[in-house]
């Protein structure tokens, strides 16, 4: 009786071993399940210049049309006492301007808001449903047929970019900038590169932004710092920017080079590699289990 | 291919241009358009254009055009219309900055180059880095506007295109005549040097405009809208060394030597020909340029204060009284010059070596005349 | 063995004064539950772009999962290591796991925004997100807990398997499918009894991994890489203390004598355990030269200390001193502050730490969410008083046993 009951825990122990590898077996289309995270070498990106840019909010008139989201008269986009306030991107606007006092040359330093596009997204990463994807042609984009509204998304976001619609009981939008994925799918610009009179954002291949800023930097030393944001911070953005100040000044997060999502995935990856770790520990439980099991059982005899 | 053909254009579109110059006049490092160290006929490897103030020629104002309608970038549904761009009266109030390339920044020797030019047109380009056509008309109007205006509003500018004819804005462009109001010039400027016992400079500006007949351009160099519309800006005091802190006055006057020229213990008064040499030249001389008597260069001295001096031709029976504005009566006429002009004085006439009473001016010697 | 084995349905009486108060609670909790559900996650809560997650999140889930450890830990030592003296415990413990989990669940519902679609996590995958790994462990853990309550259920009906009229027919067949399900459940309870400690082990560890890709928008004092371990070694540390103090608060409840050899025995490993916590806490934070932290006088570095100094430092004394883990005034007050220390633990990780970079007002709970919170743990206890009334839970000590636990391996007898 007890050879034969030893016999049937250690057929079924081995059977969920079979079947647990069978699933590590299968991780690779697991791994296709996850969201896309495609870094194309020809993928877009932009390059603010806060130098540039007027603070003429025209950008964030036509975001919102763009998005049908009620954009109001364009003549109330001159009202400058918005400016009183530091604003951020909500389910309102997607992107905001903010002005900065400027001790060096006196003149107000306007700097655009919006998602930054990361080349490895803390978003994509955290997203329970994958519902972020980074696109080939740069853009993090959201799947509102996949979204669960758990704000994961937000908790993860090094740039603190995308918002709630908290106000909403049914459907509520997780928004952020989109990079305009439906307009340059149309081969069109973004709303706001079209618009944008001054050409503050320049809206190019990656690699060739990255080129064209340090150049600006090489030819005007004393007005630019020489810091192109985005280049390389958390594993390098689509949008970069550009300033005279430090980016501290411009509220801007310091952040390092390592990408935001690296040490939580690693650590995942880690305790899941191939599912070995989990069905090691299923072993080691078992073997425990027997063996006391055993133990008992030579106790009682 | 796109690309290489955008940058042969360039290329020949440069050597073009240089054709008109010889090499050997231009006064500038061949680094400055060459990429290479021996650029040939075939590479010649010139750079893109940059945003540096190019070689410069100068225009006069009347040579450009007097207003442009910027319509290349029209499209059907746009925001706001056109602009007229009054080229004339921005060239003239450039004179006073530094000139064409304040917006030509691009300006090869011979001509002027048109912002379209250089500048595409699409926002989709190879070239990113120079701004497209609609980035830079903005920038170079913007960048000056926003220094003196904070009004950054389109309208400034150009007219909307509403919908609607009730809403339709129909605020006036500017115009060809309209060009900067009248500057007010400061009559006096003291400049305290905060050294010395002579520390008092006493600049009298009208001095230099109406008496000096100076153009404003002759001092003001290089200036933007900024210093004078300074609003709310901050400028930094800026540490000048002594050379520049007296660059404006060099050009005309000595300022290594003889300070005490200009710096003195008190505020003075302005520039007086009859205080400072005893001449009056306010009656008959007013309207003359200091240079049509004082004709030797860099200098004003050595001048006597005698009318032969310069109006050889005023001889004792041969002046005609008239020119001091003075008929003389039939008795006066006859007589010599001497007898009234003692010791060679032509101010002020004596009337005792003739008369017991009478007195000039009470008692005229004839008639005045206008 | 005559074990003390002898779980039997409680007799007394459901209503009492408390349970009165604890229900009223509760229905105050679901009025504002109704009210999100009407008007939206914002409507009640005070949360922001800034603060995307509150306490329903940092208490009702992180401290629910790290509280429900009670189950695995006592079935790791009762089944696996096979201490059939802890078995008195294993059943209450398990309810408990059974309930906090369920309520984990609903708590994560109702704080997302599209709460009818909790169930995407099991279409759309994403391998690299560690919320996606804590859900799906936590979906199969619950689904085990519940097999490995079932034979509790199955046992109470077989052979009182008695539909009325119509139904009358289908007594037999149930009956029959009753048998088939609990002679099929003793084969294989060993396999989930496994399955539920590995799945512990994974999504309790996992919890912690999920602040750590909030980088340096989290505290120094806490955000950091062996963040997972530190929640598993805490949710162990807890797992002992909640059985002692439910079976505490159960035998006063129901008038019963508390099971003090047993609950003594348990709180012998629980200093230890704290030992190893703390030992792992402050190896971190020298390590990591956060502690410079502390020298500073802020939210934060007081939130820490009292997490330290009133979590682990006192109730490791406490579970070190023979004389209270044998008292049960004592040995519950060392419980309770173990606990405390753990929810404060998860609270800070969640909220006290989480410092986005513009936020421009901190976060404080609003009435909606402390009484939404408070009405889940009032239902929590008002479910888990009910169950017991209706099925052998909770043991009745000095008694010839009825039957033994469920889950023994029976293949091996």
């Amino acid at each position: 009786m007890a050879t034969q009951g030893r016999r049937d825990f250690l057929k079924s122990l081995s059977a969920i071993g079979i079947s647990t590898i069978g699933v590590a077996g299968i991780t690779p289309s697991i791994t296709k399940a996850s969201p896309e995270n495609i870094l194309s070498k020809d993928r877009m990106g932009v390059l603010v210049d806060t130098t540039v840019c007027i603070g003429c909010r025209k950008c964030e008139w036509a975001c919102k049309n763009a998005h049908d989201m009620p954009s109001g008269s364009i003549d109330d986009y001159e009202n400058e006492s918005v400016f009183d306030n530091k604003r951020r991107p909500d389910y309102s606007a997607l992107t905001v301007v903010n002005k900065y006092q400027n001790d060096k040359t006196g003149s107000p330093i306007n700097v655009k808001v919006q998602c930054m596009h990361c080349d490895q997204p803390a978003c994509v990463s955290a997203c329970i449903v994958g519902a972020f994807s980074k696109k080939e042609n740069g853009s993090v984009v959201w799947d509102e047929s996949k979204c669960i509204g758990c704000r994961y998304c937000m908790v993860a976001c090094p740039f603190q970019i995308p918002s709630f619609d908290y106000h909403k009981a049914l459907e509520p939008e997780i928004r952020k900038c989109d990079f305009c994925f439906d307009r340059t799918a149309e081969g069109k610009l973004p709303a706001c590169i079209e618009i944008c009179p001054v050409e503050a954002i320049t809206y190019g291949r990656r690699e060739d932004l990255v080129q064209v800023a340090q150049e600006k930097i090489k030819n005007y030393p004393e007005r630019y710092n020489n810091h192109i944001l985005g280049e390389t911070e958390v594993g390098g953005t689509s949008w970069m920017y550009m300033a005279g100040v430090d980016f501290k000044n411009l509220d801007f997060p310091t952040l390092g080079d390592k990408s935001a999502p690296g040490v939580s995935e690693s650590i995942q990856h880690g305790i899941f590699s191939y599912f070995v770790p989990p069905v090691a520990l299923y072993a080691l439980l078992g073997g425990v289990m027997w063996i006391s099991k055993n133990r008992d059982k030579k106790e009682e005899n | 291919m796109k690309k290489i053909l955008f940058y042969l254009s360039i290329i020949l579109f440069s050597t073009a241009l240089y054709s008109q110059q010889k090499h050997s006049d231009i006064k500038v490092d061949c680094s400055f358009c060459h990429s290479c160290e021996n650029p040939t006929k075939n590479e010649p490897c010139i750079k893109d254009c940059p945003r540096h103030t190019m070689i410069t020629v100068h225009h006069s104002p009347s040579e450009g055009p007097l207003e442009i309608k910027i319509d290349i970038l029209k499209k059907e549904k746009d925001l706001y219309s056109p602009v007229i761009f009054s080229h004339r009266a921005h060239s003239e109030m450039s004179q006073m900055g530094g000139g064409c390339s304040m917006c030509h920044h691009y300006n090869p020797p011979g001509r002027v180059v048109a912002c379209k030019e250089c500048h595409d047109v699409n926002r989709q380009r190879a070239d990113l880095r120079k701004p497209d056509l609609n980035g830079a008309y903005h920038r170079q109007c913007i960048d000056c506007h926003k220094l003196w205006s904070d009004d950054k509003g389109c309208t400034y500018c150009h007219a909307k295109n509403s919908d609607s004819g009730k809403n339709k804005i129909t605020k006036t462009v500017p115009k060809k005549d309209r060009i900067h109001p009248e500057v007010i010039a400061p009559n006096k400027v003291v400049y305290n040097a905060k050294s010395g016992k002579n520390k008092f400079v006493t600049f009298y500006h009208n001095d230099h405009t109406n008496l000096f007949s100076l153009e404003c351009k002759d001092c003001h160099k290089d200036e933007s809208c900024v210093k004078c519309h300074a609003k709310e800006k901050i400028i930094k005091k800026q540490n000048k060394t002594l050379n520049q802190k007296h660059q404006l006055c060099s050009s005309c006057h000595d300022t290594a030597k003889n300070c005490n020229n200009c710096h003195m213990e008190k505020v003075t008064e302005g520039f007086n020909h009859k205080i400072k040499t005893g001449f009056d030249i306010s009656k008959f001389h007013a309207a003359l340029k200091c240079r049509d008597c004082h004709k030797k260069p860099k200098s004003f001295t050595g001048l006597k204060g005698t009318c032969s001096n310069c109006h050889q031709e005023f001889k004792a029976g041969t002046f005609d009284h008239r020119k001091a504005k003075l008929v003389l009566d039939e008795i006066h006429a006859e007589i010599d010059c001497s007898d009234c002009h003692t010791n060679a004085n032509y101010q002020k006439p004596t009337c005792e070596n003739c008369h017991d009473d009478k007195s000039f001016p009470a008692n005229l010697p004839g008639k005045k005349i206008k | 063995m005559e074990m003390l084995m002898n779980p039997s349905q409680m007799t007394k009486k459901y209503f009492t004064p408390g349970v009165m108060l604890v229900s009223l609670i509760a229905l105050n909790g679901l009025i504002f539950l109704a009210l999100r559900l009407i008007f939206g996650v914002g409507a009640i809560t005070n949360l922001d772009n800034q603060h995307p997650w509150g306490i329903w999140i940092g208490i009702d889930v992180a401290a629910g999962v790290a509280l429900a450890a009670g189950g695995f830990t006592t079935a790791a030592l009762g089944h696996i290591m096979h201490r059939e003296e802890y078995e008195v415990v294993i059943r209450p413990a398990l309810l408990t796991a059974l309930l906090g989990y369920t309520f984990v669940a609903l708590s994560v519902a109702i704080d997302l925004g599209r709460w009818y679609s909790i169930w995407h996590p099991l279409i759309f995958w994403n391998g690299n997100s560690v919320l996606f790994e804590v859900g799906i462990c936590v979906m199969i853990y619950v689904s085990v807990l519940y097999i490995e309550f079932l034979p509790i259920v199955t046992k109470k009906f077989i052979g009182n398997v008695r539909f009325k009229g119509m139904l009358a027919k289908l007594n037999s067949p149930v009956d029959k499918l009753l048998r088939m399900l609990d002679r099929g459940l003793d084969k294989t309870m060993f396999i989930f009894i496994i399955a539920g400690v590995v799945l512990s082990c994974l999504h309790q560890s996992s919890l912690g991994t999920l602040m750590v890709i909030a980088g340096p928008k989290m505290h120094p004092l806490w955000q950091t890489p062996i963040l997972p371990l530190l929640f598993l070694i805490s949710a162990i540390c807890v797992g002992f203390p909640m059985v002692i103090m439910e079976s505490l608060i159960a035998s006063r409840s129901f008038k019963l004598k508390p099971e003090m050899h047993v609950l003594s025995k348990l709180g012998s490993y629980i200093g230890p355990m704290l030992g190893i916590y703390l030992a792992f806490k402050v190896i971190d934070i020298l390590i990591r030269e956060a502690f410079v932290y502390l020298m500073v006088l802020s939210t934060e570095s007081v939130m820490f200390s009292i997490e330290i100094i009133f979590g682990i430092i006192l109730p490791m004394r406490l579970f070190f001193s023979k004389v209270v883990r044998e008292s049960p005034l004592g040995i519950f007050i060392a419980s309770m502050l173990v606990i405390l220390g753990v929810v404060l633990n998860r609270l800070n990780n969640f909220i006290v730490a989480y410092n986005p970079p513009y936020a421009t007002t901190s976060y404080f709970p609003s009435i909606g969410e402390i009484s939404v919170t408070l009405g889940f743990v009032c239902i929590e206890v008002l479910m888990y008083r009910l169950i017991v009334k209706y099925f052998p839970i909770i043991s009745i000590p000095e008694k010839a046993g009825v039957f033994k636990t469920k889950y023994s391996i029976q293949g091996s007898k």
